[in-house]
């Protein structure tokens, strides 16, 4: 019986150091503020994905509504810079509201006028909302299926008001904050090496956290609550306690993300909220593989990469051959991408200890194919 | 307050009811039976509204001859999605529900591909694009149509489920597939067939759907979260689909009077989340269904 590389858990670690450090040679070489904007992108897609692994991956409960927290926490950071470009004397008032027939700030939105706290609230409320949500469901034992259709009805619910409440959100017209995002003095151009580094650090630490967390106690207990939460509620653990914090640890991810995605866009509209975004979350973690935190990552690239590379004109035709793809890994690939190296690198097994080659990527923890 | 406000919304709530409730029905057969959760049954919607538009605009065949004909066409959509697909997925049911998503994906963007993304209209007979005046209330003669359809379906569910040697057989799978296979049924094409019906109503409530609203390779969306939402609240079985229906319908009728539209959907949806939350089994079902 021999070890499958893809198992071992220094490995895994040198895979991560071997693919942050790829990272971080892009801006060094890169010269195209278009495309680093672009890449920092895919690196938002990513924590998305690598949040969305964590939380269906490693705690089996699937979340069609990932782009709640997503969006929540764009919304967040796009009204903290809405009201940067507002002085509280002169102008208060963002000009849509003015539109939209609205003589004073409204209430949710004052706490916005200091940096500070708006970015708080931007990842606070999110977190919040998968605590209060995720207590809920869990405390009722709605899990599985049911819990997937719950998340994608409050997607829809949001999606809805979001664009309801068209006096303090503009509607589908969404904010477009006319500056860059200023901390203390630091301005965060989107197009510049800056945001790329402010989106690096995020993946690196959110990877690093949930790398961490899969690996400690708390991780397994998560996990064997996928495979049987009641033998785990004989053992004394209360399940709903661990799937409420592995969810609302994954929403906080997600909000950072959209927090990030609000400042390299310069724009936030409810399509965040819709459901074809977060259809396309669980597509980029299922293609990569939803048990792998770096293949989730990569699933995103991979996938969205190919959709920018492809271009608009085909973009029909794209998402036709995604769909029929998603099945196709649905079906025969559950582990997706990350499945296939598990495999290949299990029937090596002489070659095991060459295996550090960095073109190969053998990465991450053990798959929860086995119990 | 005026009394004829307070009727006109009740009607109105009967009439939404029994729109949740079409689009619904199809979906609580395939739950209750083979406990799948059918992510493309909006886009079975979809297709009926589709293929009564064809129907009409290339073949010039009357709207009430499209119904069975989307209930047919829709109906081997069904079969081909499970012969393919899901009789391959029935233990894994997170997966099943991912894989019919990524079905729901294709057949979206495929329509889209086909047809375009401007809206369609399907054509009614005269007599029901008619306004009814009964004194106090003002109903449209087709959503007087829809709630009579959707009688019509219920009772004809019920009656292959409850009073057919082949509802028996279904009922029997549903209960226990090993006992019943062991009694010479043949579970896998007991579930095809549901599969089926269940397809073919949502190609019926699709053709009536295009006649309601505009026709869009996205409108599929819109009803399957209700849909699933009167499944899941009802418990997966017919009565409780039916009730949960019903009562939503009145609710949304009352907040959309209140407020409006968008809001009581928000509202909707949040009730159903608190309700959940004391009974999650539903309205109507034991504690100890699948879930």
């Amino acid at each position: 019986m021999t070890i499958n590389p893809y198992h071992d858990k220094r490995l895994q670690w040198v895979a991560y150091a071997i693919f942050f450090a790829l990272l971080a040679l892009v801006p060094i070489l890169l010269d195209d503020a278009f495309l680093l904007n672009q890449l920092s992108t895919f690196g938002v897609y990513g924590i998305l994905a690598l949040s969305l692994s964590l939380c269906w991956g490693f705690g089996g409960i699937l979340n069609l509504g990932q782009g709640i927290a997503f969006g929540l926490g764009a919304y967040g950071m796009a009204m903290t810079m809405q009201m940067q470009s507002q002085d509280i004397d002169t102008n208060p008032i963002p000009p849509f509201m003015l539109n939209n027939a609205l003589e004073s700030l409204p209430m949710i939105w004052e706490p916005f006028w200091n940096t500070g706290t708006g970015i708080f609230l931007a990842v606070a409320i999110p977190t919040l909302y998968c605590l209060i949500f995720g207590a809920l469901m869990f405390q009722a034992r709605v899990s599985g299926p049911f819990f997937a259709i719950m998340t994608l009805a409050m997607l829809s619910a949001f999606y809805t008001v979001f664009i309801d409440l068209q006096p303090y959100t503009n509607g589908v017209n969404g904010i477009s904050p006319p500056m860059p995002l200023e901390v203390g003095s630091l301005v965060v151009d989107p197009y510049s090496t800056t945001s790329y580094w402010i989106v690096y650090a995020v993946l690196l630490l959110s990877t690093v956290v949930a790398k961490l967390l899969t690996q400690s106690k708390f991780g397994l207990i998560v996990r064997a609550q996928n495979n049987d939460p009641e033998r785990v509620r004989f053992l004394g653990y209360n399940v709903a306690v661990y799937e409420t914090l592995i969810y609302a640890i994954s929403g906080c991810m997600a909000a950072l993300a959209g927090m990030c995605f609000t400042f390299l866009t310069q724009y936030v509209s409810p399509s965040q909220f819709d459901v074809g975004f977060s259809i396309s979350i669980v597509i980029w973690a299922a293609i990569g593989g939803r048990g792998s935190l770096l293949w989730a990552i990569m699933g995103a690239f991979i996938v969205q990469g190919a959709q920018s590379y492809l271009g608009d004109e085909f973009l029909n035709t794209w998402i036709l051959i995604l769909g029929f793809f998603f099945i196709l890994v649905v079906r025969f690939l559950p582990g997706g991408l990350a499945g296939l190296v598990e495999l290949i690198l299990g029937k090596l097994p002489n070659m095991s200890k060459q295996q550090k080659s960095p073109g190969e990527k053998p990465v991450d923890k053990a798959s929860l194919k086995e119990a | 307050m005026d009394p004829s406000v307070v009727l006109s919304a009740l009607v109105l709530g009967i009439s939404i009811g029994s729109i949740f409730l079409v689009a619904a029905l199809g979906l609580a057969i395939i739950y209750g039976t083979a406990g799948v959760i059918n992510m493309a049954h909006g886009e079975l919607i979809m297709l009926g509204a589709y293929t009564t538009y064809t129907l009409q605009t290339f073949l010039g065949v009357p709207f009430f001859l499209c119904l069975p004909l989307s209930f047919c066409i829709v109906a081997l959509v069904g079969i081909a999605i499970e012969r393919l697909l899901i009789q391959h997925l029935y233990n894994r049911p997170l997966d099943t529900l991912l894989a019919t998503w990524g079905v729901s994906l294709v057949l979206m963007q495929g329509v889209r591909l086909i047809f375009g993304s401007d809206p369609k209209y399907v054509q009614l007979p005269a007599f029901l694009s008619t306004n009814l005046d009964l004194g106090i209330v003002n109903v449209s003669v087709f959503r007087i149509f829809v709630v009579l359809v959707a009688a019509l379906l219920v009772f004809a569910t019920w009656y292959t489920f409850y009073r057919t040697r082949f509802g028996i057989m279904v009922r029997a799978v549903t209960q226990n597939k090993e006992m019943a296979a062991s009694f010479g049924i043949n579970s896998g094409k007991t579930y095809m067939l549901t599969f089926a019906i269940g397809a073919g109503l949502a190609g019926v409530a699709g053709a009536m759907f295009g006649g309601l609203n505009i026709v869009l390779p996205t409108m599929g969306m819109s009803y399957v979260v209700e849909a699933f939402l009167m499944v899941v609240s009802g418990g997966g079985s017919l009565l409780g689909t039916i009730l949960a229906s019903g009562f939503t319908g009145q609710m949304q009728s009352i907040f959309a009077f209140i407020f409006n539209d968008t809001f009581a959907r928000f509202l909707i949806f949040l009730m159903v989340v608190i309700f959940l939350r004391f009974r999650p089994q539903g309205l109507i079902g034991s504690g100890d269904t699948r879930r």
